[in-house]
């Protein structure tokens, strides 16, 4: 009896922290409720999902976990399906708590079939316990915020720990990426793969610098036939003859258009809107995911070729008639794609660079001397342009490649600049946490240029 | 006037930007009109030091490390030849700890070159952060970041430069790295080298001298950019050391 108080008086008062935190306008209540609903019952989150009768699937990755869980749950949606889903970045503990907090109804009863729900890889032992989700999938592995997560080796063993706590889960995994896929065998779940046969990425989407490529077997040097981009690729061990296994999902008839990549999955032709070589992985996880879910895919081509890939993080922007993509980079072969994406634009440009080195970045910003840049000097740009904590670094980094740019303190200042006298198309390229911050100042500027539109039509008038 | 620099095992060994370093030799080097040439040799592979002017033996992860050691134990007679014939070479982190007598991690005990008289033992607390030195070779503060669970103990050597900001060789030891003849060993990444310009011209300058056999000395370059990024960093640290 006490303890079913407890954890109603948990979950409401929850709920509660979550109305005044959006009303007094101080967040959106995607991590308090579930801080503040663990306080009263550490354990809210085991009760919570002990009532969810729907099937849950958790995603989990260095790089895309975001997106990929946005585009599970945007097409369970376009499907009819009730979802519940944590807020992007809301990904410990307490923001998953949150989550299914927020979405309980009535006495603690959930109307929903699926929840879809983003994991952070080094709270996953924490999380993955209490949640015993039907699926996991893992987009792939890579060195990221190293000074926080120790060596990659280290979170590997954290997740591994993590899914073989739920056994009865089932392990959706990249083949392509021999890290997470032997990961996926040593833990002893059911195991479903997807990964890409064709040799279709360019070789700028390719950094030299990758994970050690050694057979986790017998230590051999793994060969490849050829490299997606990282570690990422069609391998074999020639000492012990393990090798990538053919995968359960594929993507096929992958090429470049003009606005994203084109593909085909399961027979479904789809036009994405993106031009980031590893969003052809996100897809293709997605749908591998829903397919083990076993549920409705008739809608996923819409749902992709609709697909909003901001995020509220990422997005374009009109700023004075000069169009501005802001781009989100956290780790080099993530940094790498991004440089990918710029050379496939061959109109000038201008360049805009941000590191800041804050605990979230990771406080480590070596990993810029693992991005070549040296490929910029061909991207047609007209200015590059360094900012953040660590401009300097950034401009040192740019001198080693013999690529010229301007440190700027004031980043909305040479956003303003920029958008008035320079090529008209700007990329923003940023790490963690200029993020948020760049969104808004875009966003701001946005809206002022659209004010001073209106003001000349107004003007011309009379 | 050319240096042949040979990066090893960078298949491995290859943690955190360290081959900025490869780098800052190379275009130092351009810069000032000397020819590069750059050898790659991957694990597995022979590595033939009396074509080398300069090497980089960089970081890898412990179970990296251990796989290293078993190509090591084939190169272990050239590499203390190099070495003390007068070879330059800098070795960073995972490669410092490699050229001791032996590395004891949590798991297991890995066996080094021999080839200081130094070794290390692993502690599951890791020493990550921004760190600054104060070297001989080196007027500008020395910056950088570490990160390792190893602590070494270097016994008589001279060490590479002493600790104002961050950890160095162990908590307590209050110095960092080890020079040895030619050889700079240090935990420092960053990578040490594109912010530390003297440390790399003194490095270049040794290498030179050695293969020409004269005291070779470098022309000037000009080093704006290092210089602002090495001053930033050890402003900051230097100012949230003073608000500890």
């Amino acid at each position: 009896m006490m303890l079913g108080l407890r954890r109603k008086l948990a979950m409401l008062c929850g709920k509660i922290a979550g109305v005044i935190v959006q009303k007094i306008g101080k967040g959106r209540g995607s991590v308090l409720p579930g801080h503040v609903a663990r306080l009263i019952e550490p354990d809210i989150l085991s009760y919570m999902v002990d009532r969810f009768q729907g099937r849950i699937v958790v995603t989990m990755g260095t790089n895309g976990k975001t997106t990929v869980n946005s585009m599970i749950y945007h097409a369970l949606e376009e499907e009819g399906k009730k979802v519940i889903a944590n807020r992007a970045g809301a990904n410990m503990l307490n923001g998953v708590t949150a989550a299914f907090v927020q979405a309980a109804g009535r006495g603690g009863r959930f109307d929903a079939d699926y929840a879809c729900i983003e994991v952070d890889e080094f709270a996953s032992t924490q999380i993955l316990p209490r949640l015993k989700p039907d699926c996991v999938l893992l987009t792939n592995l890579f060195r990221d915020q190293i000074d926080r997560f120790g060596e990659i080796d280290t979170i590997r063993e954290r997740i591994k720990a993590a899914i073989s706590s739920v056994p009865k889960a089932v392990f959706v995994s990249n083949c392509d990426d021999f890290i997470s896929y032997t990961l996926a065998l040593e833990c002893g779940n059911p195991v479903v793969t997807y990964g890409i046969n064709e040799q279709i990425f360019d070789g700028i989407s390719n950094s030299e610098v990758r994970e050690s490529t050694f057979c986790r077997y017998c230590g051999g040097k793994l060969e490849y036939d050829f490299f997606h981009y990282g570690q990422l690729g069609i391998y074999h061990c020639p000492s012990c003859e393990w090798k990538r296994p053919v995968p359960d999902y594929t993507a096929e008839q992958i090429r470049f258009q003009e606005t994203g990549y084109a593909f085909v999955i399961d027979g479904v032709p789809i036009c994405s809107r993106a031009s980031a070589p590893y969003s052809v992985y996100n897809t293709l996880s997605a749908y591998t995911a829903l397919r083990v879910l076993e549920a409705p895919v008739g809608r996923f081509r819409e749902t992709i070729e609709g697909f909003n890939y901001g995020n509220n993080r990422e997005g374009t922007f009109t700023v004075n008639g000069a169009r501005v993509q802001l781009h989100l980079v956290k780790n080099p072969v993530g940094f790498q794609q991004k440089i990918s994406m710029i050379m496939k634009d061959p109109k000038p440009k201008d360049i805009m660079i941000q590191i800041n080195d804050n605990f979230q970045d990771g406080t480590d910003i070596s990993w810029l001397w693992d991005v070549d840049f040296l490929y910029l000097k061909d991207a047609a740009a007209a200015s590059v342009t360094v900012m953040g904590i660590r401009r300097l670094d950034m401009a040192l980094r740019l001198k080693y490649e013999d690529i010229a740019c301007e440190p700027a303190e004031d980043i909305e200042k040479a956003v303003r600049k920029l958008s008035e006298n320079g090529t008209g198309n700007l990329y923003m390229i940023v790490n963690y946490t200029g993020l948020f911050p760049a969104n808004q100042m875009l966003r701001k500027l946005q809206e002022e240029s659209k004010k001073k539109q209106k003001g000349k039509k107004g003007g011309s008038v009379k | 006037m050319k240096l042949t620099i040979g990066h090893l095992y960078p298949d491995m060994l290859n943690l955190y930007g360290d081959r900025g370093n490869i780098r800052c030799f190379q275009k130092r080097l351009e810069w000032r009109g000397i020819e590069a040439e750059l050898k790659y040799f991957l694990s597995g592979e022979a590595v033939d030091f009396s074509g080398l002017d300069l090497v980089l033996l960089g970081g890898g992860s412990d179970r990296e490390q251990e796989l290293v050691c078993r190509y090591l134990k084939e190169e272990k007679q050239g590499f203390r030849e190099y070495v003390e014939s007068g070879g330059t070479m800098l070795a960073v982190c995972g490669g410092y700890q490699l050229l001791g007598k032996y590395y004891k991690t949590d798991r297991t005990m890995i066996e080094g070159l021999d080839i200081l008289d130094i070794h290390t033992e692993w502690d599951a607390r890791r020493l990550t952060g921004n760190i600054i030195l104060q070297s001989p070779l080196s007027k500008a503060p020395v910056v950088g970041f570490e990160n390792h669970g190893g602590r070494t103990y270097i016994g008589n050597h001279t060490p590479f430069g002493k600790v104002v900001y961050g950890y160095g060789n162990t908590e307590e030891a209050e110095w960092e790295g080890v020079v040895y003849k030619n050889v700079i060993a240090s935990y420092l990444h960053g990578p040490l080298l594109p912010k530390n310009p003297e440390i790399c011209d003194d490095l270049l300058r040794r290498a030179l001298t050695h293969k020409y056999g004269e005291d070779i000395s470098l022309s000037e370059l000009s080093d704006q950019t290092e210089h602002r990024a090495n001053q930033f960093m050890a402003d900051r640290l230097m100012k949230e050391r003073k608000h500890r």
